[in-house]
């Protein structure tokens, strides 16, 4: 199956500091990518990057194929197609992404009206459709209702109304349930998974919680300091860490099933982009480190068909070219 | 004194909305609402809840940093509502308070020397050299080097401020510390940390903790004893296994379920519909029956009293046998 989307040696640059360094990934046709790390790892970049939001005096390089086009060197207007059209995302906070001054309808309708050439009473019943779809109770009157008057629930399913108004191929959605509560944020992953299950797209989902990961994805990509450390099979991932970083993450998280009396701490903390090691950037706090992991960075080593770690304790400590 | 340090009963707090511009009166929004719970003495009682539930108020009126409406707060078998302003301030040497932002806590303009003696400076206790020991130590006990002690909070990373925020709270020797959202701001590689240093430090003092988290697997590995809130009441409470294991009101079964275990089996969810209704207008009877799969016409007739089921587990529900 070709890919939907193809990035390689994505790097976005602030001066002389990469916040993303490097990247290399794809995105099958309805697959769902959990992009996940802590903050600074350059999760929330990698996403606007690929949107081609990165704010000056940003500089991004390398390549983004989506859909077979060059995405980094489309002229601006056509970019301005793809994004909100076959290509949209949905943010962490929706009320500071909702213009608090206009109706969730009006909103909706300027997407329905830029992308798809609808207006006036086609444009609001397309809207109330979309509302309905996201499952927003009694969709004809919330329509007409300001972003302050909904919960937090209430306004992502918006986002993500406004996210699908262009039937999408692929979501970029970064913590799109890390403002929310428990049970809320149960019912908004079950509605991305019935909608990509129904409208077949694919989601890169970008996070910090292993728990939303392994309730939704199908693949995984953990970063660290601005690199892709391990990729592989979500299944995968959670029962057999390859990289000494994911390992550390899932043995410091308490668990709902099964009693630790004493969590695994990864000590230290990460290097700011000014201050990287050398070698591997996790060498500094990984308890597997060795003489050559302070040498060179370690390449992604693929480790069978469907996952790669960027660990070279995986080669007996050789450093691959 | 018995095996508890803390005993609140019948605490209520209603906080009175202001009138609103050319408005109608708010009604008054009941945040605490009728609530009995026991810290044991060197152990941890864990409350839970999602966002206006009730559960910071809940922890910022056991220290009376905030004043009840009605009720009892008894630290050490002494009613802290009846304590004059002079006694109040020697009982708060015995009963601290760590915040979820320690940023936002700690002075910017101070160093953390200064911030870690002021405890002793307003409590006028000790000379400067013996402040400058008891700083050194603090910092010590919660794993920062002496030299720290110079810097100002924005010299440090997360972890490390809410390690100052720990010291602080820990500089006149306290009995019982709220931790009130203390590792929710930070990634999980530091949360384990700071989790481990909270159950030393308890275990090297026998400190009594009240535990307020939004997170039930951090809440699951911290507590002995749990409450669980749901707009300003407690519907159960049990000790740690029995309220993981065998949980009996219907929201704290979905609350738990709502929670995915990362690299865990997909449970089956049992999903709430609707949202939280507004605490300044709760439901009649039982406050969860909007959402409850179980609820009847008794349920919106009466309010359920929290009930004793078995040995020291309690449950405010009709439905529950």
């Amino acid at each position: 199956m070709s890919a939907l989307l193809e990035v390689e040696g994505l790097t976005v640059r602030f001066g002389p500091f990469a916040v993303v360094e490097d990247l290399a990934f794809s995105v099958a046709p309805g697959e769902v990518l959990a992009v996940v790390g802590e903050s600074g790892s350059g999760k929330s970049m990698t996403a606007l990057a690929l949107m081609r939001l990165i704010p000056p005096p940003g500089k991004v390089t390398g390549r983004v194929t989506f859909d077979g086009q060059d995405l980094l060197s489309l002229p601006e207007r056509q970019m301005r197609a793809i994004r909100g059209g076959s290509m949209a995302m949905v943010f962490q906070e929706p009320m500071t992404s909702l213009n608090p001054v206009f109706t969730v309808g009006s909103q909706i309708a300027e997407a329905l009206s830029w992308h798809r050439g609808l207006s006036g009473s086609a444009a609001k019943a397309e809207a109330v459709r979309l509302l309905s779809l996201v499952e927003i109770p009694n969709p004809a009157a919330r329509v007409s209702e300001y972003p302050h008057q909904l919960s937090g629930g209430m306004r992502q399913r918006v986002m993500i109304a406004m996210a699908l108004a262009c039937n999408p191929r692929l979501l970029i959605a970064d913590e799109p349930t890390t403002a929310l509560d428990a049970t809320v944020q149960a019912q908004i992953l079950d509605l991305l998974r019935r909608l990509r299950a129904e409208l077949g797209m694919a989601v890169i989902l970008i996070t910090h919680d292993l728990g939303v990961v392994s309730d939704f994805a199908d693949r995984v990509a953990v970063m660290y300091a601005a690199r892709v450390v391990e990729t592989a099979p979500a299944a995968m991932l959670f029962a057999d860490p390859a990289h000494p970083y994911t390992e550390g993450l899932l043995a410091s998280l308490p668990r709902m099933g099964g009693d630790i009396e004493r969590l695994h701490a990864i000590p230290g903390q990460v290097p700011p982009p000014f201050a990287l090691p050398r070698g591997c950037r996790f060498a500094p706090r990984c308890e597997y480190a060795k003489a050559p992991c302070e040498q060179a960075l370690p390449p992604l080593i693929p480790l069978g068909p469907a996952r790669a770690a960027a660990c070279i304790r995986h080669t007996g400590y050789e450093l691959v070219p | 004194m018995s095996g508890t340090i803390l005993e609140i009963r019948g605490l209520v707090k209603h906080f009175r909305a202001r009138a609103r511009f050319l408005g109608p009166e708010g009604r008054p929004v009941r945040a605490v609402d009728g609530i009995d719970l026991d810290v044991p003495a060197g152990g941890t009682l864990g409350l839970v809840g999602e966002s206006g539930c009730g559960k910071s108020t809940t922890g910022r009126l056991a220290l009376r940093l905030i004043e009840a409406d009605a009720g009892t707060i008894r630290f050490e078998g002494e009613d802290i509502r009846e304590a004059s302003p002079a006694r109040l301030r020697a009982l708060r040497r015995r009963m601290q308070i760590v915040f979820q932002d320690p940023f936002a806590s700690l002075d910017p303009r101070m160093t953390v020397a200064e911030i870690l003696a002021e405890p002793f400076v307003v409590h006028r206790i000790g000379d400067a050299p013996e402040r400058a020991k008891a700083v050194r130590r603090l910092l010590d006990q919660v794993g920062l080097a002496a030299h720290h002690a110079g810097r100002h909070p924005h010299e440090f990373s997360g972890g490390q401020r809410q390690r100052i925020g720990i010291a602080r709270a820990l500089a006149l020797d306290p009995a019982l510390i709220v931790a009130d959202e203390a590792v929710s701001a930070l990634d999980v590689s530091i949360q384990a940390q700071i989790l481990n240093l909270m159950r030393d430090i308890q275990r090297a003092r026998g400190l009594a903790f009240l535990f307020i988290s939004h997170n039930l697997a951090v809440v699951r590995h911290m507590a002995d004893r749990v409450a669980v809130m749901y707009l300003g009441k407690v519907v159960e409470e049990a000790p740690r296994q029995v309220l993981f294991d065998a949980p009996l009101h219907p929201y704290t079964r979905a609350l738990l379920s709502a929670v995915p275990d990362p690299g865990g089996e997909r449970r089956e969810r049992i999903v709430l519909t609707g949202e939280i209704p507004r605490p300044d207008d709760p439901p009649s009877g039982c406050r969860f029956r909007t959402r409850c799969p179980l609820a009847d016409a008794h349920c919106a007739a009466e309010e359920p009293p929290l009930r004793p089921r078995a040995e020291g587990h309690r449950v405010a529900c009709h439905k529950v046998p």
